[in-house]
Parts: C-alpha cells; sequence; structure tokens
C-alpha cells in the first residue's frame, strides 16, 4: 500500500517537473523577444523568430518535409496540425490573443470565415501575380498554395463515362441511381459540406431561405432522399471498389493512393458548370508580433520553387502557375479536363452553418 | 497547484482548512462556473437579450425530436441491461467458484482497453454485412438477410457489453467488502444461493450499482459511435448532432441547449439517487470482516448453465479484441472486406507508425498529460467527497452541483468557453494568460472528469464506516493521518480504478485537445486523427487499428501496474 502511495507522489511530482519545464519553454515561445532570437539581431538585420503555423495538410509526411525545408532555407517553424474545422474554430476562439504567426492549407470557405471574424492580416506576397487567376483573396488576406478538386467518382465496373451521370444533379433526377449513390451526410466534415455548397449555390436567391430558393431546398432534399448515407468509420472508397455504392464524392489528391489500396481505379465526371476546385491557401494572422519573419514565410512557401518541389513530392496540383511544369504528368492531365466551378466563397462561408443546421434538421431522415 | 492542496490538507491547523476550503471554491468559480457561463452568455444573450429561436428549431425538426428520443430509449435500455450482464460478470468472476475465472477475467476486461469506433468496428468483423457471424449464418439459412445488424437491437447488443467496464472494476471493489460470515450464517439457516444473493450480495452492492446506474444513462445518452455506425436512419441518436453543431459557429446554440437538456435529465435522476442513497443504509453489520470464499453452486444444472454462460460471455468479449489485432497487421481492403488472407499480411502499418523517433514523443507527451491531469482529478475528487462526507448544508449542496457542470456541455463548447475567458489576462488567475500555455489542455482534461470521478470516489466513500474514523480519533490520530491511514485504504482499490479509466480516456482524446494543446507538445490523439483522417492518403483503415492496438497495449500495462498487480496481493 505504501509502495503505490509513494509512486502516486512520485508520479505527481515528476509530472508537475515535467509540465514545469513546458512552461518554461512556452515562456520562451511566447516572449521571442527576451530569447535567443536578440542574440544575432547585432550583426545581422534579418529576424528569425520560431513560427507557430496552424494547418490542416500535415499529414502523410508533408509537415515533416515542410519542417525540413523550411530549416534549410533558415526558418524555424512548429506545425500545429488540425481538422481544417477544427483549426478554424481554434483560430477564432484564440483570436483576442493569437497563439499561432500564419495558417496555411485551409480552403477559400474557412478563410473567408477568418477573414470575417478579423483573424487574418492583409498580405499581398511577391508570387501573388503568379498565381492562377480567381484562386486568391481579392481583398489581399490569401492567396493560392494547391489546388484539390472534389469531384463525383464512379466504379468503372458499374458505370462507362456514357453511363455514369454527368453531374451531381443527375444523381437524384435519375430514378437509375436512386440508392447508388453515397449522401454528404457527414456534414461535420469539409468535403461534404462543399458537395452541398456546390449545389445549392446553383440556386441562389436573395429572397430565398439562407439566400436559397425554394427549388434549391427541394433539390437538396432529392440528394438526400435518394442517396445511402455514409457511415462514420468507413471510407466511402471501399463501398465504390465493392460496388456496395459505386457513385459518390472522391477527393482529387487521395485518388491514387486510393487505387493502390483497393485496387479499382475510380472514373471520374467533369460536369458542365465545372467542379468545386478548393484551393489551400496560406494567410498571417492578425495579432502575429512575428510579421517580418512570417513575411518572408509567405514569401518562401508560395514561391513557384518551393510549390513544384512540393507538387513533384507529393503527387498535388499547384496553384502558382510558374510551378505546374514540375507537376506530376497524370495531375496535370486530370486537371487540364477539369473547369473549376464559379463559387462565391463569401458568400458560402456567410451560409454553410445554416445551410448545415437546416439540412441536420429538416432534410435529412 | 496540485501540490499545495495536497500539502495544505495535510495539515491539522484549522487555518489550512481553510485555505483548501478557499483553494477548492477558487478552483470551482474559476475553471467550472465563469467559463462554462460565459459560453452560455455567448450562445444565447450574444446579441443582448435571450431568444427562443434555438427551441423553436429543434421543436419543429421531427429528426432531432426523433433522435433526442432514442437517446432516452437507449439510456433507460442500457440501465436494465448492462447492470443484469454486468452484474453477471461480476458474480461469474468474484463471487462464484467458476473454473477458470481467471481467465475469463481477462477477457471481460476487455472493454477497459478499447472503445468508440474501434470497439464497434471489432463487432462488425463479427456481425456486420461481411463479418463472420452473419457468413456463418448465411451458410445455414440461404435466405438470411446479411444486413440484419442493424437498427436499436444491434445499438443496444454492442453497448450492452461494451459499457461494462465500470462494472467489472467498481463493482468487483465492493463485492469484496460482502462480509463472508454473513453468508455462511445465512447459508446455515438455508438460504437458497439466489436468496443470498437477494438478501446478503445485492444491498452491498447497491451503493454503487446507483453510481454506475447513472453514469450508464449518461453513457446511453451520450452513445455516438455504435448509433452512427449501426443506428442506420431508423435509430439515430441526438449526440452526433450536438457533435456537428457544437463545431459550427451558426449551430452552437442548438448544441449548447440540446447538451443541456441531456445534462439536467442526468441530474433529475441524480437528485432521485441521492435521494436513495440518503434513505437506506447500506454500511455492513459486522465490524470483524472476513474475506469472501468463493461460492460452489451446488446444483449440478445450475453449476453446468452458470459455467455455460459464463464462456459465452467470454467468447462475445474476447472475439472482436482479437479481430482487431489480427486485422491490424492486414490492409484497407482486408478490413473492409473482413476477409484474411494470409498473403495480405503485413508489417508495413506497425513499421510506418514507429518509422521516427519523432514518433515517440507525442506518446510521452500523452502518457504526462493523462497521468498528471488523472492524479490531479482524483486528488480533487477525494478532497471534495471528503467535504461532502463530513458535512451537510447549503454550500457542500452547491459544491456538489457545481462539481458536475461539465456535464452540461459538450467537450468543445468547455473548450471554447476556456479559450475565450482565458485569451486575455484574469484577475482570477493571477492577471495572467492561459491561452498558449502547456496548462490550458492540463486543466480541461481534469475539468471534463471531475463529474464521473466524483461519482465514483463519493459511492466509495460512502460505503465507509464512520466508527473506523471515530475510532481512529479516539485513539489521538490526527484527521490527515486518519485519511491516509484508516479512510484512503479502504477506499483506494476504487480510487486506482477510476484513475485508470480517466488516464486511458485522456490517452488518446481529440475533441477536447485539438483545441487547446501546445504547439510544442502534440499529443497522441492529434497525431492518430492526422494520420487516419480521411485526407490522408496512407492506409488509414489499417492505421487505425494498428494505433488501437498500440493503445490496447497502453492501457493493458497501465491497469496492470495500477490496478492488477493490487487484486491479486
Amino acid at each position: 500500500m505504501r509502495k503505490i502511495l509513494n509512486l502516486i507522489l512520485l508520479t505527481i511530482t515528476l509530472g508537475l517537473i515535467v509540465t514545469a519545464c513546458g512552461g518554461n519553454n512556452t515562456a520562451n515561445t511566447a516572449k521571442p523577444e527576451s530569447s535567443a532570437a536578440d542574440e544575432p539581431a547585432a550583426n545581422e538585420p534579418v529576424k528569425n523568430e520560431k513560427l507557430i503555423i496552424y494547418t490542416n495538410a500535415n499529414s502523410d509526411g508533408r509537415g515533416e518535409w515542410l519542417i525540413e525545408q523550411a530549416k534549410a532555407a533558415g526558418f524555424e517553424i512548429e506545425l500545429v496540425g488540425a481538422g481544417g474545422a477544427d483549426a478554424t474554430a481554434r483560430l477564432i476562439a484564440e483570436k483576442s490573443n493569437p497563439v499561432a504567426d500564419v495558417v496555411f492549407g485551409l480552403n477559400n470557405m474557412l478563410y473567408e470565415s477568418l477573414k470575417k471574424e478579423n483573424v487574418l492580416v492583409k498580405y499581398v506576397p511577391a508570387w501573388a501575380g503568379e498565381v492562377e487567376e480567381g484562386l486568391n483573396d481579392p481583398e489581399g488576406y490569401y492567396h493560392g498554395l494547391v489546388k484539390q478538386a472534389i469531384l463525383l467518382g464512379y466504379n468503372p465496373t458499374s458505370y462507362t463515362a456514357e453511363t455514369a451521370p454527368k453531374d451531381w444533379t443527375d444523381l437524384y433526377n435519375n430514378p437509375e441511381f436512386h440508392g447508388k449513390y453515397e449522401a454528404p451526410t457527414l456534414l461535420g466534415q469539409v468535403t461534404p459540406r462543399l458537395v452541398v455548397a456546390g449545389i445549392l449555390t446553383r440556386y441562389r436567391d436573395e429572397k430565398g431561405e439562407y439566400g436559397i430558393s425554394q427549388a434549391g431546398w427541394d433539390e437538396i432534399k432529392k440528394l438526400y432522399d435518394n442517396g445511402v448515407g455514409a457511415i462514420e468509420g468507413e471510407d466511402f472508397y471501399a463501398n465504390l471498389a465493392s460496388g456496395k455504392t459505386p457513385l459518390g464524392t472522391v477527393v482529387s489528391g487521395t485518388l491514387d493512393a486510393k487505387e493502390e489500396q483497393y485496387g479499382v481505379k475510380a472514373g471520374t465526371v467533369s460536369p458542365e458548370v465545372g467542379v468545386p476546385m478548393i484551393v489551400e491557401q496560406a494567410a498571417i494572422i492578425n495579432g502575429t508580433k512575428k510579421m517580418e519573419t512570417a513575411e518572408r514565410f509567405i514569401e518562401w512557401i508560395g514561391s513557384s520553387e518551393v510549390q513544384g518541389k512540393f507538387a513533384a513530392q507529393f503527387n498535388s496540383m499547384p496553384a502558382n502557375t510558374k510551378a505546374v511544369a514540375q507537376a506530376n504528368d497524370a495531375v496535370r492531365e486530370l486537371y487540364s479536363s477539369l473547369k473549376a466551378q464559379a463559387l462565391e466563397w463569401g458568400f458560402i462561408a456567410d451560409h454553410i452553418g445554416d445551410w448545415v443546421e437546416k439540412i441536420e434538421l429538416q432534410i435529412m431522415k | 497547484m496540485k501540490a499545495t492542496k495536497i500539502r495544505t490538507a495535510g495539515s491539522p491547523v484549522n487555518g489550512s482548512a481553510f485555505i483548501l476550503y478557499g483553494l477548492i471554491a477558487w478552483f470551482v468559480i474559476t475553471f467550472l462556473i465563469y467559463p462554462n457561463i460565459n459560453v452560455y452568455y455567448e450562445i444565447f444573450f450574444s446579441d443582448g437579450n435571450f431568444s427562443f429561436e434555438a427551441v423553436n428549431k429543434l421543436l419543429s425538426s421531427d429528426r432531432a425530436m426523433r433522435s433526442l428520443y432514442n437517446s432516452f430509449i437507449l439510456a433507460i435500455s442500457l440501465m436494465v441491461t448492462v447492470n443484469i450482464v454486468g452484474v453477471a460478470l461480476v458474480l461469474i468472476v468474484d463471487y462464484f467458484d467458476i473454473k477458470g475465472a481467471k481467465i475469463l477475467r481477462l477477457g471481460y476486461f476487455t472493454t477497459l482497453i478499447y472503445s468508440g469506433v474501434v470497439l464497434v468496428s471489432g463487432y462488425k468483423f463479427v456481425y456486420g454485412e461481411s463479418g463472420y457471424m452473419t457468413k456463418l449464418f448465411a451458410n445455414l439459412f440461404p435466405s438470411f438477410d446479411t444486413t440484419w445488424f442493424h437498427g436499436y437491437w444491434a445499438v443496444l447488443f454492442v453497448m450492452t457489453f461494451a459499457c461494462t467496464s465500470n462494472h467489472v472494476l467498481f463493482l468487483s471493489n465492493a463485492i469484496r467488502k460482502i462480509d463472508f460470515q454473513t453468508v455462511e450464517a445465512a447459508k446455515n439457516m438455508g438460504g437458497s444461493t439466489f436468496y443470498i444473493l437477494w438478501r446478503v450480495v445485492l444491498p452491498v452492492l447497491k451503493p454503487t450499482m446507483f453510481a454506475l446506474t447513472i453514469l450508464l444513462f449518461l453513457t446511453g445518452l451520450a452513445a455516438t459511435s455504435a448509433p452512427l455506425i449501426l443506428g442506420g436512419t431508423e435509430f439515430q441518436t441526438i449526440t452526433p448532432m450536438i457533435l456537428t453543431f457544437s463545431k459550427s459557429l451558426a449551430s452552437r446554440d442548438l448544441a449548447a441547449l440540446l447538451a443541456l437538456i441531456l445534462g439536467l435529465s442526468t441530474l433529475v435522476l441524480l437528485t432521485i439517487m441521492i435521494r436513495f442513497e440518503k434513505n437506506g443504509n447500506f454500511i455492513s453489520v459486522s465490524k470483524v470482516k472476513s474475506v469472501l470464499v468463493k461460492q460452489k453452486i451446488n446444483s449440478k444444472i445450475g453449476n453446468i448453465a452458470v459455467h455455460l454462460i459464463a464462456y459465452f460471455l467470454f467468447l462475445i468479449y474476447i472475439i472482436p479484441v482479437l479481430l482487431i489485432v489480427i486485422f491490424s497487421f492486414t490492409d484497407a481492403q482486408s478490413i473492409s472486406t473482413a476477409t484474411l488472407n494470409i498473403s495480405r499480411f503485413t508489417f508495413d502499418n506497425y513499421i510506418q507508425v514507429f518509422s521516427s523517433m519523432a514518433a515517440f514523443k507525442p506518446y510521452l507527451v500523452s502518457i504526462l498529460y493523462a497521468a498528471g491531469a488523472s492524479i490531479a482529478v482524483v486528488a480533487l475528487a477525494l478532497t471534495a467527497s471528503r467535504i461532502l462526507h463530513k458535512y451537510k448544508n447549503k454550500w457542500t449542496n452547491f459544491l456538489e452541483y457545481s462539481l458536475l457542470i461539465p456535464w452540461m456541455l459538450p467537450s468543445t463548447l468547455i473548450a471554447i468557453g476556456l479559450i475565450v475567458t482565458y485569451s486575455t489576462p484574469k484577475m482570477l488567475i493571477g492577471n495572467t494568460v492561459l491561452v498558449g500555455t502547456v496548462w490550458m489542455l492540463f486543466l480541461a482534461y481534469v475539468i471534463i472528469h471531475i463529474p464521473f470521478t466524483l461519482r465514483m470516489v463519493k459511492a466509495s466513500f460512502f460505503s465507509l464506516d464512520n466508527n473506523l474514523e471515530d475510532a481512529a480519533k479516539n485513539l489521538g490520530a490526527k484527521p490527515f493521518y486518519t485519511f491516509r491511514k484508516v479512510l484512503l485504504p479502504i477506499i483506494l482499490p476504487s480510487t486506482l480504478a477510476v484513475l485508470a479509466l480517466n488516464f486511458n480516456g485522456i490517452l488518446a482524446d481529440y475533441d477536447l485537445t485539438v483545441f487547446l494543446y501546445h504547439p510544442l507538445y502534440q499529443p497522441l490523439g492529434i497525431v492518430i486523427k492526422n494520420s487516419t483522417d480521411a485526407q490522408a492518403v496512407a492506409d488509414t483503415k489499417a492505421l487505425t487499428l494498428v494505433y488501437s492496438v498500440i493503445l490496447m497495449i497502453i492501457s493493458a500495462v497501465i491497469l496492470y501496474f495500477v490496478y492488477g498487480r493490487k487484486s491479486k496481493s
């Protein structure tokens, strides 16, 4: 008995010591002015403080790669990884005393929310002009890095390019596809939200409920009524591959890996209106105490050189037109056949919360 | 902070007792009341006046009302089914003389080391559409519907077996407190096995069962994974909706309102239970307790039947775990089709998880947080229970209900409340800023584990025999000495069990952690989510299982060290 008590006391002390050490480190990162960063300032005009960077794009080794490349370029960075929606909520909650200096990887919709909440500070990097037109924030708060397309995928043994649906609207308007597609029911995630936005924004009507006409809501209802609900913990691609639900949403960046894992290459649809093209962006946090370093980091990460290297390494599609040449052929080919759907992200960001709420409460069964 | 608390508890001087009470009051006001009231205020009064819009929205939604109703149905069903299975497990392992009880116990303990989505997918490997049991049935009866395992009954089945963790820990502790002489006396007077169970054994288990029943109710209301995966459209529950809403700025009012409804109904049940606790006299009459000897079942048929049930339950418990371990060595395709093929076995996923030294840091961070926070919350609950046990007035009532506040809000909103409140200097915490420090996450872990810990620690406190304390006092022992030498050893088994459960709960948490973790100390839950997220291109299905197996191992080791060795000695 005494042994156990001693053990507990020991653990408490250890815990306190370790957390106390952590506390000291925090003090250091929180007040960089007083730490080592000052020392070289005398003979070196460039300030180089450690940057705290929030991102949702650090999985699959991307985070480690970036830290390494940044280090080689003279940056010391710490990544705070979190899902896109969670990172946004955290940034908004922390806005009166921000922890982060830079945020990258989130999509336009989330950046619009951040901008609306005054979380971002305006900064236009030198490479902004190299980015494909229409991808940057026209107001200059955030700028594009990597393109991702949200696609309608189909199982190639169930459908051919001719028999597959031509657009999302075909899924629920053509009885042939009823019960064959996965409906975007997991609305806590970003991708299903964008699918919904891609359909609803076609029915914009300032007088309608939450900016959408009744016809739009009727369409969405049909989408949910005739689809199969997504199930938490299941990978949709597995159901596409097995033919259980041969139609549904796939994200361009993951297609290669999924094909390898399930042995089925999904066909993708190019609707006439285009596909929701989400662009991973980069921006500086309003209230950062390391503005100068943050600016230099933004200049670095979005440059065609870094984006090109990244694209070659991770099979992605750069937003920077000068970096496209370094992207892999298959990726370039896919994107050459895709058209970006014209979406007004500010409008979507303003309403998506209400849309999701309405769908959850009144449309889903 | 915790250290000073314990030190002040050690002093017998009245002044330090006041400091202790002051500290508790400060903690309650600073971390339980203020930030959470802040959240409610922001949500419901943000534009200056209260609006009933959220209530109307919910009332006009068929789906919300149906889900709410289903949640209550599930909660009430679980109160019955889990108690039945839980008591059966405890009787099999600790009361009756069953061959192989030690191995059986290991099987029944498996729910302690895994939970959530992974546990449910373990059951799906057996009963799901392509599960082994389903294939067997389909072979026997060609017309068998392979999609049979969904809806209310599937959810209830999985949750009944998944939620017995607290029973096998706390009820076993309680059953060991039964006085063997009373059982013998009852037997000598001709009491049947069933009569003795009903009149001698059950009354001793009652305080613990009351505490567990409240937790079951809450577990049923908070059910997420099982209904999401197995419920289908016909049996949806409310908590998944609360989670979605709490992450959306526009719908936080709905999330808060729904959580409030669930929290308040738990509180109503709790108040009723506390009434019962007060009225009941559960303390064993015997003063010189003797250790329980396992009871042989005399009836031959009865004996065989109990053995059969015991091993049948064992299989139900053990097969999903085994399948998860086995499938963690395969790939996404094998997992999604529930097929095993020797050519698809691989160590790649394990190698990937441990490929770099940097991969180990999150384990250390999470283990330290889990250890620190679970010890702190137990220390806090012990102190609070001691106060609640000693005094009974409006202040202690206030204390007790204040400590249950975390049940009133989803954890996402608790996290947001802490950030919004403590991202600017506040007098309550000495004009410092908490956001961006390592303490933020530590405090949050402590806060959300208070209600559960308090319920369990308090239950064991109230089964204490007051005479022991009086005797120690009469012999001149100082209060802290009495507490440490007389009371603590008796409540220690339950306290350690709570400690282990909290530890395991914190280890891989994501929902709360993601909002509060410090940039330099990335916890395990974040790493796991990151590499198994839908956007990741790695074999996320396999990695999920690999991480689950690693967590199972850590949890099992913790349970063994904190709890297993003790129960043997």
